[in-house]
């Protein structure tokens, strides 16, 4: 019985030692933990500043068209990567003035008015954050922020 | 910053890394299928009637001295008082600390607690207390209700009030607003004081949802009591072992299971994609019978994978699923820690620093008030992934061999392999569902 015991043991200790190398070789692999992000600001962008709107500014980093006409919005719940620190910019274009909801760490708000108009909102930590439409109720899109 | 109405919010984790994921399930696999061909074949856990090991000295005079428990009894009911005023005369913001403590230090922070000193909420259930303070107050015995509970009932009181839980936190709407979380304690503390006057303290072993949910997990723990009522410490395992069968146990592990399956797949893209597009049906609808779908989907799969089996003369098949339950509770731990575990740090602190102000006043009472939570975890997405997957295996193993000793105890010879494969089977795809969730997440 006892040598039973220690093979199963041995063997199950070598499974799990090969799992582990296994997650150890990869985390090498990829290395994409922002180490330094911890040094990123929170920039609130909040509604948008006149400045933006006038000039065409020329995007840097991730652009996000939003549509909003009646009680539909597009894009719908689609996922956009986007890095640690650096603003995502939304071009949004409603029929109605509104809100969208940004569930970041902390929590952002976006305020927005019936037209075109360009926000810019940047995020100081990894994760996901949903970007949702407050009246709709609806998420508009996911970020997944490395 | 503009305050929001309420909620709870903040970021989700990233997604685990598909690397993980595969090796994840790989390893899965290999443990799996080790277990099944080399384990041993005659039942280890509580059967050679040898005594546990006595719990050291100090901890068990600690433990049983006339103090400790009436302590952690009055911590209970003074924290519970606390957040109840922030409930009643707090805010309806999100700094209200009344939401973090129900979502989270409760709800998540349940396992931790249970995991590692045993029964939890049952030494500090408020409801207890009350219902103790009462049969003082009437000159009764808070153990002796009206009417005794009846056995057959078992664990599916409990069943339902998790199932009315976590339909309330995932699929009921307006959850994180604060007249609706405050209703649903009110019922909470409503029924199972009626429960506690009425079959006295038993029903809460049975049927309060919380304090089921902590004594399962705590058979996980090392803490035990032996027949004589000393405190010992056994293996985790052994201690699972000694999870009582009572009709409802897998309906209680089920909801565990597959709520916290679906709170993954809710924010998945996927869902978020066809529930938004989905025309004429409420969202409320589409994630209530989603999350139907995941508990009953759990509950089915596992209860036939545990008849397919050969059994001995004279054993009802149809006792199987509730005799090979508790071995879910492990997955279940692994799965919570995988999908919770940044949530209970991060939103667990600001909780502690928003518990300084229930009224949202400025106040400081605790003096937390003015720290920032600590975000070191989200910093550290590959540390996290790879707890994640961690908690997951680990559950897994654990699970694979509880089901393996409960096989050898309870099928035929014949069968106690073959018995076994139908039940690893789906214990393997569970453990890769969920890890297929944590990576599409």
């Amino acid at each position: 019985m006892p040598r039973r015991r220690s093979r199963a043991a041995t063997a199950a200790a070598a499974a799990i030692a090969l799992a582990v190398l296994g997650l150890a070789g990869c985390s090498s692999a990829d290395d994409t933990e922002p180490e330094d992000s911890a040094t990123a600001t929170a920039t609130d962008s909040g509604s948008s500043s006149p400045s933006e709107t006038a000039t065409e500014t020329k995007p840097t980093g991730v652009v996000v068209d939003i549509t909003f006409e009646g009680d539909s919005v597009d894009p719908n719940g689609e996922r956009i990567d986007a890095k640690v620190g650096e603003p995502i910019t939304l071009n949004i274009t409603a029929d109605a003035g509104g809100e969208l909801h940004v569930h970041s760490t902390p929590e952002q708000e976006i305020e927005y008015d019936a037209g075109t108009s360009t926000h810019k909102v940047t995020f100081d930590q990894p994760g996901i954050v949903d970007i949702e439409s407050h009246h709709l109720e609806k998420v508009v899109v996911q970020v997944e922020v490395r | 910053m503009k305050l929001f109405a309420h909620g709870i919010g903040g970021a989700k984790d990233l997604p685990i890394p598909a690397e993980y994921a595969i090796a994840g399930a790989c390893a899965a696999l290999a443990v799996s299928f080790t277990v099944l061909a080399l384990a041993w074949r005659t039942p280890r856990f509580n059967v050679d009637g040898r005594p546990p090991r006595r719990a050291p000295e100090w901890v068990a005079t600690l433990v049983d001295s006339s103090w400790f428990g009436p302590l952690l009894r009055a911590f209970g009911l003074v924290f519970f008082l606390y957040v109840g005023a922030a409930a009643i005369f707090g805010k309806d913001l999100l700094i209200n600390p009344f939401f973090g403590v129900f979502f989270v230090l409760l709800w998540v922070g349940i396992v931790p607690m249970s995991l590692f000193f045993g029964p939890f909420y049952k030494a500090i259930s408020p409801v207890r207390t009350i219902n103790g303070l009462l049969a003082r107050l009437s000159g009764s015995d808070p153990d002796v209700g009206l009417r005794a509970y009846p056995a057959r009932l078992g664990y599916w009181p409990a069943a339902l009030g998790l199932f009315a839980f976590v339909w309330f936190e995932l699929v009921y709407p307006f959850s994180t607003e604060l007249g609706p979380a405050r209703l649903w304690c009110a019922a909470y503390v409503g029924l199972m004081l009626i429960g506690g006057a009425v079959f006295g303290n038993r029903f809460y072993e049975h049927a309060d949802p919380f304090e089921v949910y902590s004594t399962l997990v705590s058979h996980l723990s090392p803490w035990g009591r032996d027949d004589a009522g000393n405190l010992v410490v056994r293996s985790p395992l052994a201690n699972l072992d000694l999870t009582p069968v009572r009709p409802g146990l897998l309906a209680v592990c089920s909801v565990l299971l597959g709520s916290t399956a679906f709170d993954s797949f809710k924010d998945s893209g996927f869902w978020i994609r066809r529930i938004q597009s989905w025309e004429g049906v409420s969202t409320e609808w589409l994630n209530l019978s989603a999350l139907l779908f995941f508990i009953l989907a759990v509950g089915t799969l596992f209860a036939l994978a545990t008849m397919a089996t050969g059994i001995k003369d004279g054993h009802r098949r149809l006792e199987l699923p509730l005799e090979f339950a508790h071995s879910l509770i492990p997955i279940i731990v692994g799965y919570v820690i995988a999908h919770y575990l940044s949530y209970l740090v991060e939103v667990g602190q600001q909780t502690v620093i928003y518990l300084s102000d229930p009224f949202s006043t400025g106040a400081n009472y605790l003096g937390t008030g003015n720290r920032a939570p600590n975000y070191w975890l989200t910093y550290h997405p590959t540390f996290l992934a790879v707890t994640k997957v961690g908690g997951v295996i680990v559950g897994h193993v654990l699970a694979v061999i509880a089901a393996h000793d409960r096989a050898v105890k309870l099928l035929p010879p014949r069968h106690q392999l073959t018995g076994q494969l139908s039940l690893l089977v789906v214990m393997v795809g569970f453990t890769i569902g969920g890890l297929y969730l944590l990576f599409g997440a």
